[in-house]
């Protein structure tokens, strides 16, 4: 996972000089909407970037690439499961480790003079990894799987000034996941999230 | 320049976050408690049981100790003698190995400890394992990482001995496993609170 990150983003920042286009790094924010009693914590754990390129020549549309991770994780208390022929005992964590990668496309709204704020509404389609993992003491059950990531999303750029290329980015999603797990009952993955983080754009 | 440090704080968040694992030490502080028994027992007809006093058995992957003795380490008192309050408390009568007891109760720690290594190679994506002892290191400009694990449940296992066969085996009839003891943070008193939890969440246990 490591080296596709670096390689990633190496390709987005090579790219990020190319014209009429921004790179973006938010801190992103998740609460989960599947299974709620597994793990029902927001996370706050979870980070996104992606690099936009506009087409046409009014800019009103963007086509990207975006990658994200998130990281769900719930203490539950000592707990005894009674099992045919026996019992155990144990405290642990429920987790969640989900990284994704959608291509993306973008609408921006005409906004004042549009030069410094830019709402905009697009949809992702892409890959999602989860990993549901259960920790307790040293020993750990974990659960791996892929499965079709469908990302809405809704939010706002920001011109710091104007002729400054760094700018502010926010945004709210809900993410769809198919990558399911039989073993901690997820027939599919749902959760919504906001976004909020820097941007330098080129244009 | 600010790209730069702007690209070097997004990478290194996204890195941080490849793959965060829990709160460990929040973990370690009691043992996961497992507990089996035999459904065609009826533990109603037992009363009386044998253990030993101040030894306990110990079955490793490192050493050819066999036993732990009270004279060597502080650790087998207190666990055998959290054994005999619990089955006391439940309606059993400890008495000698010679008096013909209707159970025999076995308390060991298994040890376990595994050496292994790993061969990584630079810009390659699947680094390969092999046990200690076998493979090699270095091929092909990679290089070796090892790693050990120890690891050590407490067992307690309640034998039957109104049940012995002709060639003089016992069954097995009750059995708590408890760890991991070398990961814990105070082993004895982590054992004791064990001990307790095996035989609570094993109320068919009263005589």
């Amino acid at each position: 996972m490591k080296q596709y990150l670096i390689i990633f983003f190496l390709g987005v920042t090579g790219m990020a000089s190319a014209q009429d286009s921004y790179f973006y790094f938010n801190w992103d924010v998740n609460f989960p909407l599947t299974n709620t009693e597994w793990i029902g914590s927001s996370s706050a754990r979870g980070a996104k970037l992606g690099f936009r390129k506009f087409i046409g020549s009014e800019s009103k549309f963007s086509i990207g690439l975006d990658v994200n991770w998130a990281y769900y994780e719930e203490y539950k208390p000592t707990e005894t499961f009674q099992q045919p022929g026996g019992a155990i005992t144990t405290d642990y964590f429920n987790d969640i480790f989900q990284a994704g990668a959608v291509a993306s496309g973008q609408y921006y709204f005409p906004l004042g003079n549009g030069e410094r704020f830019f709402p905009y509404a697009g949809i992702g389609l892409g890959a999602s990894r989860n990993a549901y993992k259960v920790s307790y003491n040293i020993y750990s059950d974990e659960e791996e799987s892929w499965g079709f990531l469908a990302r809405p999303e809704a939010g706002i750029l920001v011109r710091i000034g104007e002729r400054r290329k760094l700018g502010l980015m926010a945004g709210v999603h809900y993410d769809f996941s198919t990558a399911k797990s039989e073993s901690y009952g997820y027939d599919n993955f749902m959760n919504a999230g906001f976004q909020l983080g820097i941007m330098m754009m080129q244009w | 320049m600010k790209r730069a440090w702007i690209g070097c704080i997004c990478l290194g968040s996204m890195l941080w976050g490849c793959q965060p694992e829990p709160d460990a030490m929040l973990l370690l502080d009691q043992f996961v408690v497992s507990t089996n028994y035999d459904n065609d027992v009826n533990f109603q007809s037992y009363s009386t049981y044998s253990i030993a006093t101040d030894t306990i058995g110990f079955v490793s992957n490192q050493s050819n100790d066999t036993i732990l003795i009270q004279k060597d380490t502080d650790y087998p008192r207190p666990v055998l003698q959290k054994v005999v309050a619990n089955l006391n408390s439940m309606g059993y009568t400890r008495v000698g190995r010679n008096e013909n007891p209707d159970m025999r109760i076995n308390v060991y720690v298994v040890n376990n400890y595994d050496l292994y290594q790993q061969v990584v190679y630079p810009n390659y994506y699947y680094p390969s394992y092999y046990g200690y002892g076998y493979g090699y290191g270095g091929y092909y400009g990679g290089y070796v990482n090892t790693y050990e694990s120890n690891t050590g449940s407490l067992v307690v296992e309640i034998l039957d001995l109104k049940t012995i066969t002709p060639d003089n085996k016992v069954k097995v009839i009750w059995g708590a496993y408890m760890g991991d003891l070398y990961s814990s943070i105070d082993v004895i008193k982590q054992s004791e609170e064990a001990i307790d939890q095996a035989f609570i969440q094993s109320p068919y246990l009263h005589n």
